[in-house]
């Protein structure tokens, strides 16, 4: 049986993550699994653990781990922005599994904010040669628009509810739930020039977005309507799953979230050996 | 091996348990053994077990945080998670604290079932005190509450954009497969008091059902802190739970023995 190992590491010794090497896995990509939003490193109903045990078992190095002040890592101190000691952190990550497993080139995944930051960093550092995005940069397009607002305009019963709350003096709204994840806009065009930066240095890029950012995403052809033409490059994968939440909370989802990955790495990036097919 | 005030390691049979030690300044005069709760409430109480350690182990306080087989980086699934195996890791975390802290009286700390492990593993584990937040004393009730949580999950329109099938949200409690035998387990479940000394952190909600006065009846007392934890909202599931004045309870507690 493999043996995860606990590491304190970073310029600082700030940093804290386990590391799984499986046997025989030297030299082969490395898959490194960032914070999705404040959850410490075994990710949403611990969704990285049972991602990166899986990819252990298929012959892969993993390394998931807590970012400067998240979890249970500490600051590094230095005056760095939050974007440098991101880039920072995973550049400390990169060598810790370099060290332990000969690692060369690295696949970073993340959710969310953690989607976010694994892009800030693929976009700038040739060691990474692919990135799984889950639920990252989205933006309302008009398709988003006609697809969220037409069948509301259409729908009678919505509107005898609008006219019935208007009609009482509106009242207090249903609460909604409290916002845990987001991810910070950035500019568009950037975004797509990041992707088409990444795809032409020969990254390759998967893409899942799920039913739990419906209030900017809703379509599989949203991936189109957001990034253009870059969305249909051979090394770019998409998968919406409309009937998910965002942070993967029924085992199935989760489930089928990680044997997505896997199939992606399996294709994408081959255990050299191929022991574990 | 250099000596880190907070050191993450694996320990345990099979090094399957992982443990972080934050080992005081000098000396520890204390140890402490912190037992998570288990499922979504050790992930939301994870930043606050780290509050709570750091400020024990800058009052010269050991402290051991861990993870239960099957739980958080620990090995094993979820769905293998067996109470008499936690009860068993909380004893092998406290002869663990014993080794590195170089003490023997080993104060346990715990939230919801962490704070009923630590009950239940207080003989084996020889624990000094037992302080348990808002422990579960009545499996019952506890496992009604997360089939009813599990129940309003499939069909929560802040999750999902249509409701989930029952197979979907089946065998699972927020967000964790669950084994037909922890599901007994839980059920039978009926804490009973301890033999040593026990102080239990009261912030559930004024109607809320379980008392304390069997566990406390020999040797303990209940102290009330505010504001009540929101532990069974569905809507703050993924939010974490932050608590300044249980920090300050559990310190001044330690405090008292120094």
């Amino acid at each position: 049986m493999m043996r995860e190992e606990a590491f304190r590491f970073g310029r600082a010794r700030h940093l804290v993550g386990i590391a799984g090497v499986p046997e025989g896995s030297a030299g082969e990509t490395g898959v490194i699994v960032l914070n999705a939003g404040l959850v410490h490193r075994i990710g949403p109903f611990r969704l990285h653990v049972e991602l990166t045990r899986q990819l252990n078992a298929a012959g892969y190095p993993t390394l998931r781990f807590d970012l400067s002040t998240l979890g249970d890592s500490g600051a590094s101190g230095g005056g760095l922005t939050r974007t440098q000691q991101v880039c920072a952190d995973v550049d400390d990550a990169m060598k810790l599994l370099a060290e332990r497993a000969g690692c060369k080139n690295f696949v970073l995944v993340g959710l969310c904010s953690g989607a976010q930051n694994a892009h800030t960093v693929a976009a700038s550092d040739p060691r990474v040669s692919g990135a799984v995005f889950l639920d990252g940069y989205a933006y309302r397009t008009l398709g988003y628009k006609l697809r969220h607002y037409l069948p509301r305009a259409l729908d009678p019963a919505r509107w005898a509810r609008f006219l019935r709350h208007r009609a009482g003096g509106g009242g207090t709204d249903k609460p909604a739930s409290e916002p845990v994840f987001a991810v910070a806009p950035a500019p568009r065009e950037e975004v797509i020039a990041d992707f088409t930066g990444m795809v032409g240095r020969g990254m390759k890029l998967y893409l899942v977005y799920s039913g739990g950012i419906s209030y900017c995403f809703n379509h599989a052809r949203q991936f189109r309507e957001c990034f253009g033409k870059v969305m249909d490059h051979p090394a770019v994968t998409t998968s919406y799953r409309a009937e998910t939440d965002h942070t993967y909370i029924l085992t199935g989802d989760r489930a089928r979230l990680v044997d997505g990955i896997g199939g992606w790495l399996a294709r994408n990036f081959p255990p050299a050996t191929g022991r574990h097919a | 091996m250099r000596n880190d005030p907070e050191l993450p390691f694996f320990f345990g049979a099979d090094n399957g348990l992982f443990g972080m030690y934050h080992a005081p300044a000098s000396s520890p005069r204390r140890a402490v053994l912190m037992c998570p709760p288990l499922g979504q409430e050790l992930i939301r109480t994870h930043r606050l077990y780290r509050q709570l350690a750091q400020a024990l182990a800058a009052q010269g306080v050991a402290v051991l945080r861990f993870d239960y087989h099957g739980t958080g980086d620990s090995a094993g699934n979820s769905a293998e998670v067996d109470w008499n195996r936690c009860i068993g890791d909380a004893v092998t975390a406290a002869g663990e604290l014993r080794s590195r802290a170089g003490l023997d009286r080993v104060v346990a700390f715990g939230a919801r079932l962490g704070g009923s492990i630590a009950l239940g593993a207080a003989d084996r584990a020889r624990f000094a005190e037992v302080i348990a937040w808002d422990p579960v004393v009545n499996g019952d009730d506890y496992v009604a509450a997360l089939d009813t949580m599990q129940a309003a999950l499939r069909e929560d329109a802040d999750r999902f954009n249509v409701p989930r099938s029952h197979a979907d949200v089946a065998e699972q409690w927020l967000g964790f497969d669950i084994g037909e035998s922890l599901r007994k387990q839980l059920m039978g479940l009926r804490v009973a008091p301890p033999n040593v000394p026990t102080l239990v952190l009261d912030s559930l909600p004024a109607d809320a059902t379980p008392r304390w006065e069997h566990l406390v009846s020999r040797r303990g007392k209940v102290a009330a802190i505010s504001p009540p934890t929101p532990w069974n909202d569905l809507r703050r599931l993924e939010a974490a739970i932050l608590s300044h004045p249980l920090i300050q309870a559990v310190s001044g507690r330690l405090t008292e023995d120094a």
